[in-house]
């Protein structure tokens, strides 16, 4: 089996929005095609893969895994977690204006948050 | 067989309660036969709205408890033949009702009206499942505010949950001067978030308050563009095609081109 570093060997894949109030908690890594909207809640234990607009709280590699990734079309979310770390957007920060793909990863114990230019390995170093 | 859509919101005070009546009356008026359930059991507000209030004798509650026939509890509108009005009980509360209910209750008007719009109660909990129990369709009412669309957006989950897919999206009390000015989510914003089909969009219009007031629905009063929006509204579920109509006030001067017929 051919397995990168960011997945954990199991996918659930979504294929709607999910709306406030809606979780989506699975022991694996989760793909979404949709949109997460605020309220809406996706917790997993390997990476995060939205195609579309993350709005809500996302929670990777909830149960520690730190190599864990949160990767979407466009990433401004109430609240990103990876592991232990807890992240939000800064308060005074412009939503909305970036439309490209980012990816939000843990990087010397810090979580990043990177314009993805579709090269996952590049980013292991 | 008719047709059962329940309006509803998830959060309070945006205007379900003015959207069934005037849908209702505007639907009525092109000679459908229309009956309003309220199903806010505890705090009825749609017999206000209608000036029906007095006419009150049995309600809801009294039909599903087999105290009357169902016959007996619909209240004619004063104004128009075709429009019917089903009450909430105001001295009970909404575990009166169940879902198992109300879907036996709108299968029975169902046989008898060609649109049955079920007026939903605020919230999330017993009242919202009983009114969306028995329907076929659903209609979201949403504001331009960020903690309408919100629970629009959670209220949208639910209903698919429920069975009830692709509802249509409401935008009522819509501002296009402050939309403009970038002061109020625009049209464009919401259904971003929402991601639904948009039915209709309701200026904020002082007429409802007034009409409202007076017991009497806005789609009657011709000069009331919000009055104007319900009756495309009611078009468009008919399944007619309606063009969504021009927000901006007419200002003098475009009014004044337009009698001359130089538009634009």
């Amino acid at each position: 089996m051919i397995q990168g570093e960011f997945f954990l060997d199991n996918t659930l894949m979504v294929d709607k929005t999910l709306r406030s109030g809606q979780k989506v908690n699975y022991p694996g890594n989760v793909v979404i095609l949709g949109d997460v909207n605020p309220g809406a809640e996706v917790v997993a234990s390997g990476s995060i893969i939205v195609l579309g607009t993350v709005r809500g709280v996302v929670h990777a590699g909830a149960e520690g895994f730190e190599k864990a990734v949160v990767l979407a079309f466009r990433l401004m979310p109430t609240q990103l977690r990876i592991a232990d770390h807890i992240t939000r957007p800064p308060d005074d920060e412009l939503v909305g204006e970036n439309f490209s793909p980012e990816i939000a990863l843990i990087k010397d114990g810090m979580v990043v948050i990177e314009s993805y230019e579709g090269n996952l390995g590049k980013l292991l170093k | 067989m008719g047709e059962a859509i329940v309006i509803t919101s998830g959060k309070g005070g945006v205007g379900k309660t003015t959207t069934t009546a005037n849908l209702g009356t505007a639907l009525a008026l092109m000679g459908q036969k229309v009956v309003l359930v309220d199903t806010d059991i505890g705090l009825r507000n749609l017999d206000v709205v209608l000036g029906l209030e007095n006419r009150i004798v049995y309600d809801l509650v009294d039909v599903v408890q087999g105290n009357c026939r169902l016959k007996q509890a619909l209240i004619k509108d004063k104004r128009l033949e075709g429009l019917y009005l089903l009450p909430a009980a105001q001295t009970k509360d909404k575990t009166a009702v169940s879902p198992e209910q109300m879907r036996n209750l709108v299968g029975e008007l169902k046989k008898e009206f060609d649109y049955i719009l079920i007026d939903c109660p605020a919230g999330i909990e017993q009242g919202f499942k009983n009114a969306v129990a028995g329907a076929d369709r659903g209609i979201v009412v949403t504001t331009p505010e960020v903690s309408a669309v919100r629970d629009a957006d959670r209220i949208i989950g639910l209903l698919e949950a429920e069975g009830i897919n692709n509802p249509r999206l409401i935008i009522n009390r819509i501002r296009p001067k402050m939309v403009r000015t970038g002061d109020m989510m625009g049209i464009e914003d919401i259904i971003e978030i929402l991601a639904i089909d948009l039915i209709g969009v309701i200026p904020d219009d002082e007429t409802i308050i007034v009409t409202t007031n007076k017991g009497e629905p806005a789609v009657y009063d011709q000069n009331s563009r919000a009055g104007q929006a319900y009756r495309n509204i009611a078009r468009r579920i008919m399944g007619e095609e309606v063009p969504l109509m021009n927000l901006e006030e007419e200002g003098l001067i475009s009014k004044v081109k337009k009698f001359l017929g130089i538009n634009r």
